[in-house]
């Protein structure tokens, strides 16, 4: 006997409803900003890779 | 609302048909991952190296050209379909670009298979982008013309029933996701228009002996102008899949419609003029243009860092409406045993990080360093590798349900399916970098000569430890995927209907507040057309005036260094007379299209 159920969507575990100009994306900014501070330093990083690297290698991964 | 397979039953067979043949395809593709890494790392040789190639042409032409576009051709059918909520114009002709593809595709496989085996003289180890010299059988050409032809038709199919939804819509903005699929096509059109010139004009005529030359730089240009917006075809429905299907799995709702229409114009506007920036080190080239590329290359960061932005904010959205809180916390009431919303989370982290390594393939003296090495393999295993084959797979614990009315046959399953992706991935991309910078070259069976390096960490033989785990791993994912995918599409051992499904929620900022002039999208081809125009015609003249149009003087292009924009030695020959007058007609017929 098929029993018949709709497809997941988690649509009742919302427990409030958020318009748009109750929200501010404070967590999305935290985020970007952790981003922004790991590839700032990899580019720093890529420095000792490349320029440096052609005097002598500095950095061999 | 009902299921979308029960909605709209004769277009979920299609959708259904066109998933099937891309799993298809991540089958036999995925199969040759493991074949040819334990290969090259020297661990287990099952094949002669001679055969290399044919299998890594196998593997790239299956997962980016028919895993891909196979799958985007069944979820833009779904999207059109769903947004516009009504019936495919004329069923008969959704099947004929279907029928088409799939015979286009069944051509290039045979004809790559034919490598194999010493039975036919038909073979095709010529890697996905068949640069000249390398030379296939004209059943390969033959094969992409027409699995290409089946596209363009199937963008047509989808413009019409926008028209006549147009008709009977009058002043009403463009659902979403029809919007997105009609950028995307439009893209997809400028884009093609050089991938069918190389094959239609030079190489099939050359593998069949109508030319016996052509120029390998011109056709490898030509590939080029097209194989850079194929990566943006292979990513923009993974983008519509994080922008309307991820914030729904999260709880939450799109953060602004328009901004997600900005990225796809941008998109259209910007990915094709950039194509050069895989020809770097290519000499025949000046500089100068190079470096247009380049920068054209940093301002398409803007449209994905936009996306990384719009994303993540849907998805805080969702966190908090479900109850999260702070700076951090709101990321644990997220929907992680949810192997969808896990999935493409992982996804987009790891497409944040090659957004770091796609950063320093770009950079034109970084590119000299990485070039031809294991490095680009390493990159683009996260992207089209990951970022999109992951959302892919991720997306069907969502999707299949929708387009069969069977229920997912283990989440469970699922979730572990995505975490070994992530995990195999991690260990195999992140080794592949490291020995790309190491200096290990890509695409060769055997990259052993004398050639050994400490590294920081590890040694080399370390790292190919690393790229051999990985691959296994990923092999482990695939099988645990195909598990899935039967047991699910069938409904094996399961008595349960899915009948019925939730609409997809408004956006926070919906389509009222939406640039009117977004959809005048005559104007973003035109403007498309323009840079393209502005960067390729000199590039493509001197091309043809030092090489020729089939060479066959190829072999001294410019051996020297290239001078900047190529003007330096430039004499009022009657070529660049033409080439000029070529260009300026092009410019002035792109602005009136601007200004009509
Ligand atoms: C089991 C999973 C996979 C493994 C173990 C694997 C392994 C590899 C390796 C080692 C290479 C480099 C070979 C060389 O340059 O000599 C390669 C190339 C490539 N892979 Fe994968 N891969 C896997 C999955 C994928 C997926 C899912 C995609 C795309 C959707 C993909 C797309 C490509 C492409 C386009 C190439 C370049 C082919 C060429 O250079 O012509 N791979 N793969
Ligand atoms: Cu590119």
């Amino acid at each position: 006997m098929a029993t018949e159920q709709p497809a997941a969507d988690h649509t009742d575990d919302i427990q409030r409803e958020i318009g748009h100009d109750e929200y501010n994306p404070v967590g999305t900014l935290a985020l970007v900003f952790i981003y922004f501070v790991i590839v700032s330093m990899l580019w720093i990083f890529v420095y000792f890779v490349e320029f440096l690297g052609r005097i002598s290698p500095m950095v061999v991964f | 609302m009902g299921v979308f397979a029960d909605r709209y039953p004769d277009e979920a067979k299609v959708v259904r048909a066109a998933l099937a043949s891309s799993f298809l395809a991540l089958l036999i593709g995925g199969a040759m991952g493991p074949l040819q890494t334990l290969h090259r790392i020297d661990y287990l040789r099952i094949m002669p190296s001679e055969s290399y190639y044919t299998v890594l042409t196998l593997h790239g032409v299956a997962l980016v050209i028919l895993f891909t576009i196979f799958f985007l051709v069944g979820f833009y059918q779904w999207a059109v379909t769903d947004s516009l909520d009504r019936p495919a114009e004329d069923i008969r002709f959704t099947w004929l670009w279907y029928g088409l593809m799939s015979l286009g595709a069944l051509m290039a496989s045979l004809a790559i298979l034919g490598g194999f085996t010493d039975a036919t003289d038909i073979s095709a180890s010529v890697l996905f982008t068949f640069y000249a010299p390398l030379e296939a059988h004209w059943l390969f050409y033959v094969g992409l013309t027409t699995f290409i032809i089946g596209t363009w038709l199937a963008g047509a199919d989808w413009f019409r029933s926008w028209w006549n939804w147009k008709k009977e819509n009058k002043g009403e903005k463009t659902p979403l996701r029809t919007f997105m699929v009609l950028t995307t096509m439009l893209m997809w059109y400028l884009a093609t228009i050089g991938v069918a010139s190389a094959v239609l004009f030079f190489l099939l005529p050359w593998s069949l002996g109508i030319v016996d030359s052509v120029n390998p730089l011109l056709t490898r240009t030509l590939f080029w102008y097209f194989g850079h917006p194929v990566v943006y075809f292979w990513l923009l429905p993974v983008y519509m899949i994080w922008y309307v299907i991820l914030p729904q799995i999260a709880g939450g709702r799109l953060f602004s419609d328009a901004l997600a229409r900005i990225v796809f114009v941008l998109f259209l506007v910007l990915s094709v003029p950039v194509g050069i920036h895989h020809q770097y080190l290519d000499p025949g080239i000046a500089e100068g243009f190079k470096f247009l590329s380049a920068s054209n290359t940093m301002f398409l960061l803007l449209p994905s860092l936009l996306t990384a932005f719009t994303v993540v904010a849907s998805i805080e959205h969702g966190a908090r409406q479900r109850g999260g809180e702070g700076y951090f916390r709101w990321l644990t009431v997220l929907p992680w045993r949810n192997p969808a919303f896990t999935g493409m989370a992982l996804a987009g982290l790891m497409f944040a990080a090659a957004g770091f390594s796609g950063m320093v393939n770009a950079g034109m003296n970084l590119n000299y360093l990485v070039h031809n090495t294991m490095w680009v393999p390493g990159h683009f295993h996260l992207t089209v590798g990951t970022a999109v084959a992951l959302t892919i797979m991720a997306v069907t614990y969502w999707f299949l349900p929708r387009i069969t009315g069977n229920p997912i046959f283990s989440m469970r399953l699922g979730l572990v399916q995505v975490l070994t992706w992530f995990v195999g991935m991690v260990l195999m991309s992140n080794a592949m970098h490291r020995v790309g910078v190491g200096g290990e070259p890509r695409r060769t069976a055997d990259p052993f000569y004398d050639f050994e390096f400490e590294g920081v960490i590890g040694s080399i033989g370390e790292l190919h430890l690393q790229i051999g785990l990985g691959a296994l791993i990923l092999t482990l994912s695939l099988v645990l995927f195909f598990i899935h995918l039967i047991f699910s599409w069938f409904g094996i051992s399961s008595t349960t209907k899915i009948t019925s499904e939730a609409a997809i929620r408004k956006p926070l900022s919906g389509k009222e507040h939406a640039p009117a002039v977004l959809e005048n999208f005559r104007l973003w081809v035109a403007i498309a057309a323009v840079l393209i125009v502005l960067v390729y015609t000199i590039p493509i003249a001197s091309i043809i005036v030092d090489g020729g149009l089939f060479g066959p003087d190829v072999a001294p292009v410019r051996p020297d260094h290239a001078p900047l924009f190529g003007l330096s030695g430039l004499s009022l020959s009657t070529e660049w007379l033409v080439a000029g007058a070529a260009g300026a007609v092009g410019a002035i017929a792109a602005i009136a299209g601007v200004l009509r």
